[in-house]
């Protein structure tokens, strides 16, 4: 027989009750967490043009983006919050004074092999501070982060701290150019876990990079010195004119013969990537290997940063940051510098930051990216950064380490009409005790006593009322306590009260 | 009421006569009594009807169940392989229809001859506020491949005409298409760029999972084929080399024929006394079989003449058989535990 059942989008969830309600248990309480430093809400749209994290957010996202064309127009679901925030800040709120604090929760999607922490679809709850430099609203992200750890019981959650500056500078000394940079950039997390993997990704970058291709092609270098010293224009007509004459059309297409062969003329003169590759690599594996403990790592920085001549102003930052951070809580925290941290986003500029649970597993993460708004379109340059917790992998880490049980039950009392005549004034009452605060169910069934009972009993109600009749005509409604096993006849006017009194006494037996 | 038959999908036109001329090597004759006609029969195995279709529906056929098993180009499996999808590649490679997916750009781009240089390009395109435009049939492969080397900036355009016509006509930047020769996209003033190709991709046999497991009638007809199919593949790379060796005893003809070669069959030599005719030719002949790969077929000659051996004949094996067929075990596996 054919299976009528349409099952769930592999990766995805399906939040069920139970689930949900711690959920929003802890959406409520990291919102609250939030809103104590000033974060006020936003929800940008799940659906964003493909072109906004096309932009910065790096080039291995694209491939991990769900992508599609609708009617002609390159759309997706957003893969993460921080570019759709900064969109809707350079889209409505650049005349507000800065900084802008903001706060969001909700849905992002990537399309990864779905693990036993790794769905398709998951919940980034986090916060943007926009508009401030500095190691102030570094501490204070990172202060954040720790406070929503605090609010929802994570005992035992690792800091990771890093700093994407040093490696900015060595790549700019080096004069590598913008994507080869990003290439570096992108590999770092993966030479932070496999270090022994070292030379393989020199070779795999420089591969990607064009390394060797040119030098195979002969005598190419005398051509292109030839035409050098035509001159620029010279040279593309001189170029131009030959290929014509050899019967290749350079026109047509998107690309004009000028381009084609400056391109051409500019290849021949790149140097070969590969030892800015492996110093870059050198580099992270250095950071790598020192990284540790403020205390000990930030001195050990501050000799390979000069070791490679470059400034130790990423250090000075992040210490700093660390020191502001401090003063926040004053306890101490679990907490390593590596400044070979990378993330997996490419927009960031500075301190960048995760957060692991007692398993190793991420459960939140953030930096500093100041030049996000520039590339979106924002009017002025403005230093910004962020972070967001990964809700599912929070929720597991809290799991594991403080089990939260589902408030059970839902609710206080279980109302039943006798007959159908009596509903009018059974959901009179249940209005009367929703109004008190008690959170009633009525009846819609209208099933014999017998069942009812079962249904509370099943469903853990601690009160039954039933009405009917006699009880309508006596003034009076049928209460049944659940866990004494005893009925009594409460007066009409007296039901609210005897209800909280009930529900009261359960609550203090239950803390008790 | 009979059992439903098997139902198998045929790809017509390109590798049509291909597949015909392979399933008759696998003692599996189609017999197609009109050849214009869409059916026709395997006389070996009564109970599988064949159908003829264009091989880029025979996936989606194989999918919804239309059909149980088909063969097509693994391109058309891999463009539309679904996660969810009720097929499973049966057999990957059939040793026919071999062809890439490549990506070719115009001659005319004397600039570029690798990915990278693409990635360049398309880059600055971008910065132009154009994107690179690249003609295909296979748009899944393409996006993903260029993604995974780092072209990001690309618009597709999903055409099915003459693809290689499209950048001559302006249409297009780029093509991403099939070539098993490279001669149509010379013709057409395109050529393939380093690292560009997407796929290798040859004729296999898929099925549906989810139908062969419903019909033990279905399946047990899938397993005949698959025995056979899977045996003639083991069979085709290699030669049955037999030789007549003289010498004292069988052992002695091994261990010589061992120590010349390192061919010593799928299972060591095959070692047989060899009966004179005439009853004064005292010597002691051993005919040595050897199973040798059709590559290596004049070392292994060699090698046995080395031996002493004398009257070496070659034949082609037909079929190789094993304790099992592997594809069929494999195909039982996951419609047990569909889930893996």
């Amino acid at each position: 027989m054919e299976n009528l059942e349409i099952q769930r989008v592999r990766g995805t969830n399906d939040v069920l009750p139970e689930e949900r309600l711690l959920q929003e248990e802890a959406l409520a309480r990291l919102g609250e967490v939030f809103a104590l430093y000033g974060y006020a809400p936003i929800d940008p749209p799940v659906l964003e043009s493909t072109d906004l994290f096309l932009r910065k957010a790096g080039e291995e996202i694209a491939a991990r983006m769900y992508s599609f064309t609708h009617w002609n127009r390159n759309l997706c679901l957003r893969p993460e919050f921080t570019a759709s925030i900064i969109r809707a800040y350079v889209n409505h709120l650049q005349d507000r004074p800065l900084p802008v604090r903001l706060r969001y929760a909700g849905p992002t999607f990537r399309y990864e092999k779905p693990g036993l922490v790794r769905h398709r679809q998951f919940t980034e709850v986090g916060v943007e501070c926009i508009g401030a430099e500095g190691a102030a609203a570094d501490a204070e992200v990172l202060a954040v982060a720790r406070h929503g750890l605090d609010a929802m019981h994570v005992a035992g959650a690792r800091f990771v701290v890093g700093h994407l500056g040093a490696v900015f500078e060595l790549l700019a000394q080096l004069g590598m150019p913008a994507r080869a940079q990003s290439l570096v950039i992108g590999v770092m997390d993966h030479l932070s876990r496999a270090p022994g993997e070292a030379e393989r990704v020199v070779e795999r970058l420089a591969a990607m990079l064009g390394a060797g291709e040119e030098r195979d092609s002969g005598d190419d270098g005398g051509l292109a010195e030839l035409l050098r010293s035509f001159g620029p224009e010279g040279a593309a007509r001189v170029a131009g004119d030959l290929l014509e004459r050899a019967n290749f059309s350079l026109s047509g297409g998107s690309r004009s013969p000028s381009e084609i062969v400056e391109r051409l003329l500019l290849k021949w003169h790149r140097p070969d990537p590969t030892p800015a590759l492996r110093r870059a690599v050198d580099f992270i594996g250095e950071l790598r290997s020192v990284a540790g403990p403020p205390m000990e790592a930030l001195p050990a920085l501050r000799r390979v940063l000069a070791d490679f001549g470059l400034h130790d102003g990423p250090v000075r930052e992040v210490e700093a940051a660390l020191e502001y951070f401090d003063a926040y809580t004053g306890t101490s925290l679990d907490l390593r510098v590596d400044l070979s941290l990378a993330r997996g986003l490419r927009y960031y500029t500075g301190l960048v930051f995760e957060v692991y649970d007692e398993d190793g597993n991420q459960i939140a993460g953030g930096g500093r990216y100041d030049d996000l708004v520039r590339a979106l379109g924002g009017r002025a340059p403005t230093p910004a950064c962020g972070f967001s917790f990964g809700l599912e992998r929070l929720l597991a880490a809290v799991q594991r380490t403080a089990p939260v049980a589902t408030p059970d039950p839902l609710v206080s009392a279980l109302l039943v009409p006798v007959e159908a005549a009596d509903y009018g004034e059974v959901a009179a009452l249940a209005a009367e005790l929703r109004r008190g605060g008690i959170a009633v169910e009525v009846d819609v069934r209208f099933r014999g006593m017998k069942a009812n009972l079962r249904h509370a009993d099943r469903r853990h109600i601690p009160i039954v009322l039933a009405l009917g009749e006699r009880e309508r005509a006596e003034g009076v409604v049928a209460l049944r306590d659940m866990s004494a096993f005893d009925e009594a006849r409460v007066a009409r006017g007296e039901v609210v009260g005897a209800v909280l009194a009930r529900v009261r006494a359960g609550t203090r037996a239950e803390a008790g | 009421m009979s059992a439903p038959p098997l139902r198998m999908a045929l790809p017509s036109k390109g590798m049509e006569e291909e597949t015909i001329a392979f399933l008759r090597a696998c003692g599996l004759p189609v017999d197609r009594s009109n050849p214009r006609q869409y059916r026709a029969r395997v006389s070996t195995l009564p109970d599988v009807e064949v159908t003829f279709q264009r091989a880029g529906d025979i996936f989606a056929e194989v999918d919804d169940g239309s059909v149980d098993l088909g063969i097509t180009g693994y391109d058309v499996v891999a463009e539309f392989r679904r996660e969810d999808d009720q097929v499973n590649v049966l057999l990957p490679e059939l040793g026919y229809g071999r062809c890439s997916l490549v990506l070719a750009a115009p001659e005319a781009w004397i600039d570029v001859s690798s990915v990278h240089d693409l990635s360049e390009v398309a880059a600055s395109i971008r910065a132009a506020g154009r994107d690179l435009r690249i003609a295909t049939k296979y748009p899944n492969l393409t996006r993903q491949f260029l993604y995974d080397h780092g072209v990001n900036y690309f618009s597709l355009l999903e055409s099915s005409g003459a693809l290689e016509a499209a950048p001559a006509l302006g249409s297009a930047d780029l093509i991403a298409d099939i070539t098993s020769s490279g001669v149509t996209l010379r013709e057409n003033r395109l050529k393939t760029v380093a690292g560009g190709t997407i796929l290798h991709s040859e004729a296999c046999l898929i099925g549906n999972r989810a139908a062969l497991g419903r019909s033990a009638h279905k399946l047990e007809n899938t397993r005949l084929m698959l025995e056979a199919m899977e045996a003639y593949l083991r069979a085709r790379p290699y030669l049955s080399v037999t030789a007549n060796v003289e010498g004292g005893t069988a052992e002695t003809v091994a261990r010589r024929v061992i120590a010349h070669t390192d061919l010593a069959g799928l299972q060591g030599p095959t070692i047989a006394r060899v009966f004179p005719k005439s009853a004064d030719d005292d010597a002691d002949w051993y005919a040595v079989t050897v199973i040798v790969p059709r590559d290596r077929l004049q070392d292994a000659v060699d090698a046995l003449r080395r031996a002493g051996a004398a009257d070496i004949t070659a034949t082609q094996l037909s079929y190789v058989f094993q304790s099992k067929a592997w594809s069929y075990e494999a195909l039982l596996r996951t419609i047990q535990a569909p889930d893996e």
